[in-house]
């Protein structure tokens, strides 16, 4: 994640726009309201490890084109 | 996205457009907006009626989050924390209760009315453990590693520079230190054109 955080999480999402008293663009862009967690390693080393644990899984439907 | 990806924005006017946005949220919070404010939104935001029970009426009527960032975690007795974008204050507040008289909440946000607001909630209760200062998300006015917590409400996704305001939430955190953010996510593409148009960030 941007700046080095480390355990991020989308934990809640929720159209929190719907039925707001003026008309809002938000719909024609699908915008959600969501909270996020993210912690600041304690050390190099913990960002490292982090890090190096990541995988990235590539869909299958990419694998197969 | 970073400021050099918002191409010929005039990243002054953008701010002033918010900044005319929020001003009229904290003078004239009964108006009707795009997106929905006070109580109403802290009952659909779940927010606990004990955190509301002493804040005072024209904190909460001005209140305009887009998420719950207690719903990540309850904050902890002394800690330290930073509120970027406070608004009215009604999450720093709600913060300074929560870490008590031995904590500490710093609210930044960039709109003289919105800090008006904040200050006038915070006297009113009154708090000593709260304070809000004058800044930019991306410049926060916090000493490096103060903070055990960021929080922020549906302001990240004013910031036209994304990546620096990280970067300053990072730097003000003390290593282990968390962010519990709640803002806006955007499921659909949206063109360069459109992150150009002023109105669009405010509405």
């Amino acid at each position: 994640m941007a700046a080095g955080f480390i355990d991020f999480a989308i934990t809640w999402r929720a159209e929190v726009y719907a039925d707001a008293p003026q008309e809002s663009s938000a719909g024609d862009f699908g915008t959600l309201g969501i909270t996020f967690f993210a912690r600041k390693p304690l050390n190099e080393e913990e960002r490292e490890d982090y890090f190096a644990r990541q995988v990235c899984e590539v869909p299958a439907s990419v694998e197969e084109a | 996205m970073d400021a050099q990806h918002l191409g010929d924005l005039d990243i002054e006017e953008l701010r002033e457009a918010i900044q005319q946005e929020y001003d009229l949220v904290a003078r004239e919070p009964e108006r009707g907006f795009h997106f929905h404010t006070g109580r109403p939104l802290a009952r659909m935001l779940d927010y606990d009626d004990a955190w509301l029970e002493d804040v005072p009426e024209s904190t909460i009527a001005s209140f305009a989050g887009t998420g719950n960032p207690f719903r990540l975690g309850v904050l902890g007795q002394r800690e330290h924390v930073v509120d970027v974008g406070s608004g009215a204050g009604l999450d720093s507040l709600i913060a300074s209760q929560m870490v008590g008289a031995d904590g500490h909440v710093i609210g930044v946000d960039m709109t003289p009315a919105m800090l008006a607001r904040a200050r006038q909630g915070a006297a009113d209760l009154p708090l000593q453990n709260v304070e809000f200062r004058d800044g930019y998300a991306e410049a926060l006015p916090v000493p490096d590693g103060w903070a055990d917590v960021v929080i922020s409400n549906g302001v990240l996704n004013l910031a036209p520079d994304k990546a620096a305001a990280l970067g300053e939430m990072h730097r003000a955190l003390k290593p282990g230190g968390r962010l519990q953010i709640a803002d806006i996510l955007v499921q659909k593409p949206m063109p360069a054109s459109a992150k150009r148009k002023i109105d669009l960030w405010t509405g």
